[in-house]
């Protein structure tokens, strides 16, 4: 019975599969103006992102308040983060969606392979970090005494990825594949990122 | 069913192969390209011993074994590539071991379940590795259209239609061979019918996504990366300071 379902949840799944693509091909995909991307972004504060994942202050904060109130400013920041990965997971594919705009489907340049290949560090890296504080935030085992309330700065890997250098490299390989943005837009790209 | 039509994926393999060598594919996709011969030689051995049953039997056999040995590796090729930029992280390494596993694990499962016809241990053997690279080129293809929203990646790329003309007609034979062998003496025709359809639609789309040119230059090193950023930042100070 098992077996029967999987093979039908495989088999369903390739099926799954042929139908998107066949809708791929079928609709044709939106005009993106450059000049708009910048509009797209959501700004990204590094000085917070650095802060919320630096292990200093889960220390101080854990030697300065007592467990009720460190959970609490835990979650806090949790919920903080969880917003700039929002924010990250956001920017890399408006980037990615622009870069498959920009450099069209054939002859396709070195930069956009690069970017590309950012995009996919740095949906990977959010994907796996979001689903750890979902479970932290839906969890809340450290109330219970069960587990110690986590550190944020444990986050700052997930998937064996290190979430601010794969952003860092994402803003760089952006940087280098619009660098046919307006001045202006491109200071703008590189600061909303 | 007419011998003309039975040969219909054959004379489209040739054209692959020819679109293949005009575009020169051997050197980016050096293993589906090894697929794609293999796949014409073995169409033409199948012809020349058409008239001969015991040696079309082994011929037959053998070239299934070398389909699906082909198959798989053309598998690990496209994943390779979609898959490129992971290359330092451990796990990245272990996803296609992992789907070919799990594709093994189903086929003896499945073995297993519902014991096979075949009494000939050799072409059990085969039998069970062809349903476990079935099984793994469906997965691959699933989990590489699930790439396209969750990543941003463009659908129109060639490791995405090769892995596409697999799925599509690994699905097709996962569900005849696993699902409709109900169909009592009927199955037989329609197995030759659908994986006829299927193979020829697979070869269709092959020759589509290689009918375009698609050159993938290899990526900037890191220094030429770190250089453009420098001049990159140098130019917005220097923007910065005419304000």
């Amino acid at each position: 019975m098992f077996l029967a379902t999987l093979t039908w949840v495989i088999v369903t799944s390739g099926t799954l599969a042929l139908l998107y693509i066949l809708r791929c091909a079928c609709t044709r995909a939106p005009k993106f103006n450059l000049n708009d991307l910048v509009h797209f972004l959501y700004p990204v504060d590094v000085s917070l992102l650095d802060s919320l994942l630096d292990p200093a202050a889960d220390f101080s904060l854990r030697w300065s308040l007592n467990p009720r109130a460190f959970r609490r400013e835990q979650r806090r920041r949790m919920r903080l983060y969880r917003e700039l990965l929002r924010r990250m997971s956001h920017n890399s594919i408006i980037l990615a969606e622009f870069g498959n705009a920009l450099f069209g489907e054939d002859e396709r340049p070195p930069l956009a392979s690069e970017l590309e290949g950012a995009v996919i560090k740095v949906r990977l890296y959010t994907g796996f970090a979001r689903l750890r504080l979902r479970l932290w935030l839906l969890l809340p085992l450290d109330s219970l005494g069960i587990v110690p309330t986590p550190q944020l700065a444990r986050l700052r890997k997930a998937a064996d990825l290190d979430g601010p250098k794969a952003y860092d490299e994402l803003k760089i390989a952006a940087a280098a594949a619009f660098a046919q943005l307006q001045p202006t837009e491109l200071e703008a790209l590189t600061r909303n990122l | 069913m007419s011998i003309l039509l039975q040969y219909i994926p054959l004379g489209l393999l040739a054209a692959l192969l020819w679109v293949l060598l005009r575009r020169r594919a051997y050197r980016e996709f050096p293993c589906f390209f090894l697929y794609v011969a293999f796949a014409v030689a073995a169409g033409l051995a199948r012809f020349v011993v058409h008239g001969n049953q015991h040696t079309l039997y082994a011929t037959f056999w053998v070239t299934d074994a070398g389909y699906a040995l082909l198959g798989a590796l053309a598998l690990y090729e496209v994943l390779r590539k979609v898959l490129r930029g992971l290359t330092g992280i451990w796990w990245a390494h272990l996803i296609f071991p992992a789907i070919l596993a799990a594709g093994a694990a189903l086929s003896l499962w499945h073995s297993h379940e519902v014991p096979s016809q075949v009494e000939d241990r050799l072409l059990l053997v085969i039998v069970t590795g062809e349903i476990a690279v079935r099984f793994a080129q469906v997965l691959v293809f699933a989990g590489m259209v699930a790439f396209v929203p969750l990543f941003g990646l463009r659908w129109r790329q060639q490791p995405l239609g090769i892995a596409m003309g697999f799925g599509l007609y690994s699905t097709v034979a996962l569900l005849i061979t696993l699902k409709l062998s109900d169909f009592g003496t009927g199955f037989k025709f329609l197995w030759g019918v659908a994986s006829l359809v299927a193979y020829s639609l697979a070869v269709l789309i092959w020759i589509w996504f290689f009918s375009f040119p698609q050159k993938e230059e290899p990526a900037p090193n890191p220094e030429q990366v770190a250089f453009a950023l420098d001049t990159l930042n140098r130019y917005l100070e220097w923007l910065r300071r005419m304000r």
